[in-house]
């Protein structure tokens, strides 16, 4: 069975969480390695190329920060993030972007219906989340992304990098006054149980065991460098 | 066969080389893993300043598809001294035409430093394993 690195992290500062993604994508002698955290405080994330104004909850939110995968802005409260980072020639990631989404969504689908709801990939159709002019990735979707109930499930982007990639994802435990009317999972207020799902799934379907571990010491050093700057306001305004 | 007038990167940017100016893109290959055949799942491309001096190695501009982001690297090391304003408007244009229409940047070359350049049978040899 192939072993990954499990780093969990709940509650953690928003700078923390973007600064350490962005070290394990640099870091080439990184294993595999997957994340599951939370943000306190609570921040609102903008996608790498997202114009500042074309997102109005920006102005409004208390801590912004922008991420370097791309897609639209989320509101992380009430949610689970989970990142992997590995080499693009990992059987998960290799080919076409598509085919990558398509191999970690259905494993994504599986682990959220042990949760109770019935997820599936959008497909062709509009959902009842999608609203124009939000900037929010919850309220634009595309047919690879996970829907219920006819609403947008799990926010979802990818940073490619020097033969790396990092998957960023995102889960609605409840509302959000930003990420309004997506699907949620009921019933559910701990990430810490999705994250149990997740784990169970890439170990039973794709026989990944998921090691606790937690990041070298370089990976934390860079983590620090790369989190001033997902936070710093000329980097969240740069365009 | 892709053209043999110019070199590759395994990262799938090509260069081609005339006197002093190096001019960059990226190949169909790269198009291919970024939108799957939809040009339209294309949403942006970013190029450097002119005046920009590059690395060879170094990231020059990053490109973003509808689910992922990735960065342009180039193969040499120069000055840019042109960019193709007419790609980011229409992103369609490294579908339709990578090798001509389609290129980034051209780098004035300051020295004789590049990246491990592939011919053309190395870069197919490479596709051939992925594909």
């Amino acid at each position: 069975m192939e072993t990954w690195r499990l780093i969990t992290s709940w509650g953690t500062p928003p700078e923390f969480n973007m600064g350490l993604d962005g070290a394990l994508l640099e870091d080439a002698d990184a294993p595999p390695t997957m994340r599951f955290y939370s943000w306190t405080p609570p921040a609102l994330s903008l996608g790498y190329f997202q114009r500042f104004d074309e997102v109005p909850a920006a102005s409004e939110a208390f801590v912004v920060v922008r991420r370097i995968t791309g897609g639209g802005a989320i509101h992380h409260t009430n949610e689970l993030t989970f990142s992997i980072s590995a080499s693009l020639d990992h059987p998960l990631f290799e080919g076409p972007v598509t085919r990558s989404y398509t191999r970690l969504h259905d494993m994504v689908c599986e682990a959220l219906s042990n949760a109770g709801c019935e997820p599936a990939l959008r497909g062709d159709s509009a959902l009842l989340s999608d609203v124009e002019d939000t900037g929010m990735c919850f309220h634009h979707s595309t047919p690879l992304d996970i829907a219920w109930e006819g609403r947008k499930g799990v926010g979802s982007a990818q940073r490619r990098r020097n033969g790396r990639v990092l998957h960023h994802g995102s889960i609605k435990l409840g509302s959000s006054q930003y990420d309004t009317g997506v699907a949620e999972l009921e019933g559910l207020e701990d990430p810490a149980e999705v994250a149990q799902m997740i784990v169970e799934v890439f170990r039973e379907r794709a026989g990944i065991r998921l090691q606790p571990g937690v990041p070298t010491h370089a990976e934390r050093m860079r983590a620090d460098e790369l989190g001033e700057r997902a936070i710093d306001p000329d980097f969240v305004r740069r365009r | 066969m892709r053209p043999d007038d110019r070199n590759y990167l395994p990262s799938h940017e090509w260069v081609k080389i005339e006197e002093q100016t190096a001019t960059i893109g990226i190949t169909d290959f790269a198009v291919d893993e970024l939108c799957s055949g939809n040009e339209g799942d294309l949403v942006y491309c970013d190029l450097p300043e002119l005046g920009r001096v590059v690395d060879a190695g170094e990231t020059f501009g990053e490109i973003e598809s509808v689910k992922a982001v990735s960065d342009l690297n180039s193969p040499v090391s120069g000055e840019v001294v042109e960019v193709n304003s007419e790609i980011e408007d229409h992103l369609e244009i490294l579908s339709d035409d990578p090798w001509d229409r389609g290129w980034l940047i051209r780098v004035k070359l300051s020295q004789e430093k590049m990246s491990e350049l592939l011919d053309v049978l190395a870069y197919e040899a490479l596709i051939a394993e992925k594909e």
